[in-house]
């Protein structure tokens, strides 16, 4: 079951790539990694819009699986055709560094621990957290079992804390997944989970090998391996995990833009920040924060680049706003009221968060990135400075947001901080590693320039001899 | 859940959700409540559960003392199945 329910979602993977691949036709072989990560989460979010779509126009017409294999044929032979036009792959690895083989032999050391890991926790609770059963796989139950009534998952009736207003875009891939095979098959969402899990682990990896090196790339990925925790959380099959990859996606989107001027990458930019609102709702926190990023990026080609950005996220977003009519208000907007002032104006709130914030930013994983980046820091990077300001500003701006929905929190606040901060940290912790080890030098230099050092040193010491 | 699911004859909208939260003096630890409403609501997807006497089905929860107690509390017309130890379904004949 579990191969069956890998393979109803390798049409879904591919037609991603390829979408990735026609709005961004960069033919190097360095590319590959990060375009096929890229491909998962933009398949997932299509498919799963698709599937919305589907249920609004007539549930029972459409199997999304079968759509998906038609897209497939359909891409395929467009990629095809644009590629015999521009045959364009260019092979630039070059030579790899016996140290360079070492780092990727830790690369991939980590990702197989990481396997073992995610498969111990996820066979051991297959059912998932509380939330994953009771907001999420509970939602996927009410599509997949009456289609025609999916609407029910939105009902206002449902308890307040298993919020009906999130949005669908997990759910609504399990429930097309049961149809597929049908049956209620939890490797679905295991499948679904590890996807987004690992497609974060090689975001990372292959955003990394594009703008800098094999080393830094392994050593970044090994980092948020260890400090994110988002192995063990991607074995939750909560909404955290894919929401983390789309926020760390649309930052390498937007970075890769400033150093390449290509404008698709800002089309899938928009996409993907679009993906991270159809995703939680703090998602929807990430789209209003998505501009801020765009304008620092695009300084000089705003208007040319405005259209690109609009291109991506005009579908998401519009579906967004279309969806958000149909969903009960969120717990946190129900209760918010007349208290609002009062808790803007209570200085003990901020004190509360700020001090509660401050706890993570004083982790031992925080404190080692911050120094790594600022001993290493590079100056010959410094060119990329839009790029480094665009991904600082999308990180500052969510944890501003974050802060700002805990300072109008209906809940109790110290529960609030204590049931969620460390997944909402998590959500960013991966766009803090890419930008720390962007501005640092390649590992590759440190131990060449350690080398070199060691060589002159040996010689000076034969010349005193 | 499925002779639960076998005994409410309607497959769409609200069903109540009646359990030691609803008797009053009944001791209850909060999140065996809390996660037994909320695994009753997983199985029985896609019908919506409501916690109180909140339509003219509902799925019960207690033990036989809390289950007086509770009619006492709220006298009416009901129809009581008996699933399985402590699971009642309660058809409020006054909601029909």
């Amino acid at each position: 079951m579990t191969l069956i329910s890998g393979i109803i979602f390798l049409p879904v993977v591919l037609n991603g790539v390829l979408l990735v691949h026609l709005l961004w036709p960069f033919g190097s072989l360095n590319s590959f990694a990060l375009k096929v990560s890229l491909g998962i989460g933009l398949g997932l979010g299509l498919a799963s819009i698709l599937h919305f779509i589907s249920l609004e126009f007539n549930p029972f017409s459409v199997n999304i699986f079968y759509l998906e294999l038609i897209l497939l044929v359909i891409l395929f032979s467009i990629v095809l055709r644009q590629s015999k036009q521009t045959a364009t792959l260019r092979i630039n690895s070059g030579s790899i560094t016996p140290l360079q083989w070492f780092f990727l032999i830790l690369f991939f050391l980590g990702i197989t621990v990481s396997v073992v890991v995610f498969a111990r926790n996820i066979f051991s609770r297959p059912q998932g957290v509380l939330d994953a059963w009771s907001i999420w796989n509970r939602a996927a139950r009410f599509i997949h079992r009456d289609p025609e009534n999916w609407r029910a998952t939105l009902s206002p009736d449902l308890a307040l804390f298993r919020h009906a207003d999130y949005p669908l875009m997990i759910p609504l891939n399990v429930a097309w997944g049961w149809d597929t095979l049908g049956n209620e098959s939890l490797r679905v969402p295991m499948v679904q989970s590890l996807l987004f899990t690992f497609g974060t682990i090689f975001v990372m990896f292959g955003s990394l090998l594009m703008t800098r090196s094999i080393g830094q790339a392994s050593l970044a990925s090994l980092m948020l391996i260890a400090f994110s925790g988002i192995v063990v959380n991607g074995t939750y099959l909560i909404s955290d995990v894919p929401t983390t990859y789309f926020v760390l996606a649309s930052g390498v989107l937007l970075y890769l833009f400033v150093l390449r001027k290509e404008y698709g990458l800002l089309t899938l930019y928009g996409a993907m920040s679009g993906l991270a609102g159809w995703t939680k709702n703090e998602g929807l926190l990430f789209i209003l924060v998505s501009p801020i990023g765009f304008f620092l990026a695009a300084q000089g080609t705003l208007k040319k680049s405005f259209l690109y950005y609009l291109a991506g996220i005009a579908t998401p977003l519009i579906l967004l706003l279309y969806f958000k009519t149909l969903t009960p208000p969120n717990d946190l907007m129900i209760g918010i009221g007349s208290t609002l002032s009062e808790k803007l104006l209570d200085p003990s709130r901020y004190e509360m968060i700020i001090k509660s914030f401050w706890g993570d930013f004083t982790r031992r994983e925080a404190i080692f990135l911050a120094i790594y980046s600022v001993i290493l820091f590079d100056r010959k990077n410094i060119n990329f400075k839009n790029g480094h300001l665009a991904v600082l500003a999308l990180l500052l701006f969510q944890l501003a947001g974050y802060g700002a929905i805990y300072v109008i929190t209906p809940n109790d606040l110290e529960w609030h901080l204590r049931t969620s901060q460390y997944r909402l940290f998590m959500q960013i912790i991966p766009l803090a590693i890419f930008l720390a080890l962007n501005l640092s030098t390649n590992l590759e230099n440190i131990f060449a320039k350690r080398s070199a050092l060691q060589t002159s040193t040996e010689g000076s010491e034969d010349k005193h001899e | 859940m499925l002779l639960v699911r076998e005994e409410i004859p309607i497959s769409r909208g609200v069903v109540g959700y009646i359990s030691e939260e609803n008797v009053s003096g009944a001791e209850y630890a909060y999140w065996d409540n809390e996660t037994e409403f909320l695994l009753s609501q997983y199985e029985l997807a896609p019908l919506i559960l409501k916690k109180g006497l909140a339509a003219e089905w509902n799925l019960v929860i207690l033990s036989d003392l809390d289950l007086q107690t509770w009619m006492k509390e709220n006298p009416g017309q009901y129809e009581i199945t008996h699933i399985k130890s402590n699971i009642y379904v309660l058809q409020n004949l006054g909601a029909k």
